[in-house]
């Protein structure tokens, strides 16, 4: 138990640095124009005003209550976000059985313990139905294994 | 008869060979969705968008609508034999659905509220066949004022009546626009919020920010917390599927009402199926004579909840479909599904494109008619797949997620995307926001921003439009009071408001 609510502290704390963000954005570099004819910068500065004003009132609010400290678990997003990465990374340039293989087993890296004969068999498995579906059954041009170099 | 020839305009589209296919595949892949917890709605929509790409808007909307309706029914599944729903709107089935099951009625359970669910999505299905072409009729008078004040209130309704935070759910909403806005100006072809990125000029891709906030962070919070079910195969015999005389007779009346009330609250934005369930559990107890039978296994606990969920899925397709504003999330996600396929929601939809309007509802009556088949004799099957262990399913899931984001237009800037996404979802989460806000604003955005510029240069920079027009005045004064409702009232109401232990943890089926 924490004396504030740390959690939305923090939260009411970003949308203020977003808000003012977006405003100063909308304000420098775009027109703002005048009411009668509003130029493309005047709708998202209004809006970044209200998101920081938002974020104002739950910081506030934050501070008149305990918060609980919130379960945070670094692993799964760590390996859940470079399995994506991956995948964006090895698309393009190689090919999609590499992409499928590499990011199913950063994936499964996740889980904190390693199965090597069913992650075998789930990338085999994969490798064989995701091409039948996208590639035959869709008819998607990706190439299955490409050679950059 | 007009709406005879036009049912059976839709009759014909509903019933194409490959129309009937797709129906049949979207309602099968709803009802799996449905079974399987952590996998929602929203990120199963999303995973299976690129499906339809290239599709005719017609089938790829059958499909998604198959998929929508097929996740309440597979649902009740998990909940009724695990104590965990599937999707929010089936968490009251959890009560009385579950102990049913200790008591070895499981098979009765499953078979009733299949039953109540086809009963409660007729009745929406009828409701929407008639309302949806008058509204929309009414609708071709709106100017933009009024098209403003409706999306407003739609956003201000779905941020406060959702679950948590009606501050957050607020910005979540402001947050969802400001990311709609970016990508070129459509009236003065400025570039915003692209920060160099070329890829982005035709903005943020609907698909991988679905995809990373409902998908990815659904994944990063469901790993290593989700264990594969285990649960006896004696409780669903076929043999035991079949209800008593007494409690056939006992279904009727919780049926009827929950259907009525169901309809009712699917076509308010903001409120939908999670809450009409809630709603309709809390009245079949407080008007039924031995209430103490309630969270025993009393069928009337399920049969009013479920039929109110199914009957809220279908009549939330009249404001999108008359109104072109979507009262939900996954209801933004259809109306976005239109769009990419080029077609402009609004109330000319119904006059414009009869074949789609039609077809559409009369392939819900074919999807539910299909989702009774499927679950009736395939309970036994729908059970086995909640043994799959997830650490099989979410490198899949993850897998599928990449290739569809990459096949969405072949670069790998989606995916990119949709691990940013990720993690601004994974924010989220932990930091409490909720996600289906996000989503609507981010649909509803820009043609927000259009209508409100469109309103002020009719009425040269007056902002009294708004309050002058009679209909725009009334929304806006509905709005202000849901606002004020929301912020002030709702806060104390939540509290006071016993929950059940199996609460949904946030709207994210609605």
């Amino acid at each position: 138990m924490y004396k504030f609510d740390y959690t939305d502290l923090i939260g009411g704390g970003l949308l203020i640095v977003i808000g003012g963000a977006v405003s100063v954005i909308s304000i420098t570099s775009y027109p703002l124009g005048v009411v009668q004819r509003m130029g493309p910068g005047m709708f998202p500065a209004a809006l970044g005003g209200v998101l920081a004003g938002l974020g104002l009132i739950l910081a506030l609010q934050s501070l008149r209550r305990q918060g609980e400290r919130p379960d945070i678990r670094i692993f799964s997003p760590i390996f859940v976000l470079t399995s994506v990465a991956a995948f964006a990374l090895l698309i393009a340039p190689f090919g999609l059985i590499p992409a499928i293989i590499v990011s199913t087993v950063i994936a499964s890296c996740a889980e904190l313990r390693i199965r090597p004969v069913e992650l075998s068999l789930l990338c085999l498995a994969l490798c064989l139905f995701a091409p039948f579906v996208f590639v035959f059954c869709l008819g998607l041009r990706i190439p299955l294994l490409n050679w950059p170099f | 008869m007009d709406l005879l020839s036009n049912l059976g305009l839709g009759l014909g589209v509903a019933l194409s060979l490959t129309n009937l296919f797709y129906c049949f595949l979207g309602a099968l892949l709803g009802t799996i969705i449905g079974v399987i917890p952590g996998l929602g709605v929203l990120a199963a929509i999303s995973l299976l968008f690129p499906l339809t790409f290239n599709l005719e808007p017609t089938t790829a909307l059958i499909m998604l609508g198959g998929i929508w309706y097929g996740t309440t029914y597979g649902g009740s599944t998990a909940s009724i034999l695990l104590n965990l729903p599937g999707t929010p709107a089936n968490a009251v089935t959890c009560l009385d659905g579950y102990p049913m099951a200790r008591q070895g009625r499981g098979g009765v359970a499953l078979f009733m509220t299949t039953v109540a669910s086809f009963f409660g999505a007729t009745f929406g299905i009828v409701l929407l066949t008639l309302f949806t072409p008058v509204i929309a009729e009414y609708a071709l008078r709106f100017g933009s004022a009024e098209y403003f004040a409706l999306m407003l209130m739609g956003l201000v309704a779905a941020s406060t009546m959702a679950e948590g935070s009606a501050i957050k759910g607020l910005a979540m909403v402001t947050l969802g626009i400001i990311i709609g806005l970016a990508g070129m100006d459509t009236q003065s072809a400025t570039i915003r919020f692209t920060f160099g990125v070329l890829g982005l000029l035709e903005g943020v891709s609907l698909i991988a920010l679905a995809m990373g906030i409902f998908g990815i962070a659904e994944i990063i919070m469901s790993v290593r917390r989700i264990q594969a079910a285990d649960i006896d195969p004696d409780s669903v015999k076929l043999s035991a599927i079949k209800p008593s005389r007494d409690e056939v007779g006992r279904s009727w009346f919780p049926m009827l009402r929950g259907s009525a009330l169901g309809s009712f609250f699917g076509t308010l934005p903001g409120t939908g199926p999670s809450i009409a369930a809630f709603l309709s559990y809390g009245i079949e107890k407080r008007i039924n004579k031995k209430p103490e039978r309630f969270g025993k296994g009393a069928i009337e606990g399920i049969m009013g909840p479920e039929s109110a969920n199914n009957a809220a899925d279908m009549t939330a397709f009249i404001p999108t479909l008359s109104l072109g504003v979507p009262g939900s999330a996954t209801m933004a996600l259809m109306l976005g599904v239109l769009m990419i396929h080029g077609v402009a929601p609004g109330p000319n939809l119904i006059s414009g494109q009869p074949e789609l309007f039609w077809g559409l509802i009369m392939s819900f009556w074919v999807g539910n008619i299909i989702l009774l088949v499927l679950n009736i004799p395939f309970i036994g099957l729908w059970v086995r797949m909640l043994t799959i262990p997830y650490h099989l399913l979410y490198p899949s899931v993850i897998v599928f997620i990449c290739i569809g984001a990459y096949t969405a237009n072949m670069s790998s800037l989606n995916i990119w995307m949709v691990a940013l996404f990720g993690a601004v979802g994974f924010a989220m989460r932990i930091l409490r926001f909720p996600g289906a806000p996000l989503l609507l604003g981010f649909v509803l955005g820009p043609m927000m921003e259009e209508h409100f510029r469109r309103a002020m240069v009719l009425s040269r920079g007056d902002f009294a439009t708004f309050i002058e027009r009679p209909l725009s005045a009334i929304i806006l004064s509905l709005t202000a009071a849901i606002l004020i409702w929301g912020v002030m009232g709702a806060s104390n109401l939540r509290k006071r408001r016993i929950v059940p232990d199996t609460a949904p943890d946030g709207p994210s089926n609605s």
